[in-house]
């Protein structure tokens, strides 16, 4: 179908397919929206690249924002160890945001192909349980990056600290920056920072990226919208659809085959993030 | 209750009340603006030959503003949804300066200083 003749209404009624579907898939998978949503609609979809980056960012948002008071009562986000490092992320993704808007698009799109393909391989081979911390440093002592969280599989409270701040700080930096470009929640990252990096346990990693993800986003979504680079009719169907759809993965999370869903969003990351690189070099329009 | 969870406890309930008022906006503005009950400020039947430009071409061809110059249009469907949209990227915002004051010393002024880092997104100076 060519894709200029098609009525209007056809795309926001896809996206919210679409992204209903990614919201599950997300949640159950253990990643931001994001990270698919703007690989496979820049790629498939009409929508010139500048537009996709500011609806990706938003979606991450909002995804992260409704899933944040959740994991903040259950204790897996830890506040204190939020804090500095989204800040870090924050003043990083405002940077981000200017500096995607600027380049070129193909640039954007070589880009954007290489980081989700390397992002996917990534996902594929990296074991993402860090050794925990025994000790903090002395900055995350003077922060207090420290907490506990009742794990209901091992039955126990467990006590937990982080190390390593200044890597950390660093690390969330250059996450944010990336995110800032390419329109991303960057969940696949700050997961492993904050668990390999900085030796926090798996579930208050998962849980604090998600909320770290909620404010990092929030201001480089500005950045889009002062920009004009923020187009509702994708945005917006695009925010209910993903809200609505990690309602029912949260649900399903218990008795989904959680490592089959992994593998078809790696399969899925490698195509969208092929196309994409393809796309920018020129060689698939 | 320690702090950290008095804390957090209001962090997480201001987050939930707001994103269901921006939920539920969105929802309203979305059917307003895709129904036709509000006039849109670029006519739906344009957009699939501009969402395909780039950023500075669509602003150029649908002589749409930039900065807050949005704000003079609410009326119209597209940039009620904007609303929308400015208000998830404003929930954080508005949820710290409601944490602020229940945080340790420290922590208030790493709040602080996202405060300022949001603002000045905000701006539209970047």
């Amino acid at each position: 179908m060519e894709t200029a003749a098609a009525p209007w209404w056809i795309w926001p009624l896809a996206l919210f397919a679409l992204t209903y579907l990614l919201g599950i898939v997300a949640v159950v998978a253990g990643i931001g929206g994001g990270v698919l949503f703007v690989p496979i609609v820049g790629s498939f979809f009409p929508f010139h690249l500048d537009f996709v980056r500011g609806a990706g960012l938003v979606l991450a948002l909002a995804g992260t924002l409704a899933a944040a008071p959740l994991l903040l009562r259950a204790r897996l986000s830890n506040l204190r160890l939020v804090l500095p490092l989204a800040l870090a992320g924050s003043i990083a993704s405002l940077c981000g945001a200017v500096v995607g808007l600027a380049l070129p698009t193909h640039v954007v799109q070589v880009a954007l192909g290489a980081v989700i393909v390397g992002v996917a391989l990534l996902m594929w081979r990296t074991d993402v349980h860090g050794r925990l911390a025994l000790e903090s440093d002395a900055l995350g002592e003077l922060l207090r990056l420290k907490g506990e969280f009742h794990d209901p599989a091992a039955g126990a409270d467990i006590d937990w600290r982080t190390h390593r701040t200044v890597a950390g700080l660093a690390a969330f930096t250059g996450i944010g920056f990336f995110g800032g470009v390419f329109g991303l929640g960057a969940g696949f990252a700050n997961v492993p920072a904050l668990s390999v990096l900085m030796g926090a346990p798996l579930k208050v990693a998962v849980g604090s990226s998600g909320l770290m993800i909620s404010i990092i986003n929030s201001s480089a979504a500005w950045v889009y919208i002062n920009r004009g680079a923020l187009l509702p009719l994708i945005a917006i169907p695009s925010i209910l659809g993903i809200m609505l759809g990690a309602r029912l993965g949260a649900r399903m999370l218990r008795t989904a085959p959680a490592g089959t869903v992994r593998r078809i969003v790696i399969a899925v990351m490698l195509l969208a993030g092929a196309r994409a690189l393809l796309r920018g070099l020129g060689l698939w329009i | 209750m320690d702090l950290d969870q008095r804390a957090e406890a209001l962090y997480a309930d201001w987050l939930d009340r707001l994103v269901r008022i921006a939920f539920s906006v969105s929802l309203v503005a979305l059917l307003l603006y895709v129904s036709g009950a509000l006039e849109s400020y670029v006519p739906l039947s344009a957009l699939p030959e501009l969402w395909r430009l780039p950023l500075a071409q669509y602003l150029e061809r649908s002589a749409s503003p930039t900065g807050w110059g949005w704000i003079a249009l609410v009326r119209h469907g597209d940039y009620l949804n904007l609303v929308a949209i400015a208000l998830f990227a404003l929930i954080v915002l508005v949820s710290y300066l409601r944490l602020i004051p229940a945080l340790p010393r420290l922590q208030a002024a790493i709040a602080a200083a996202q405060v300022l880092v949001l603002l000045a997104a905000m701006s539209g100076l970047f």
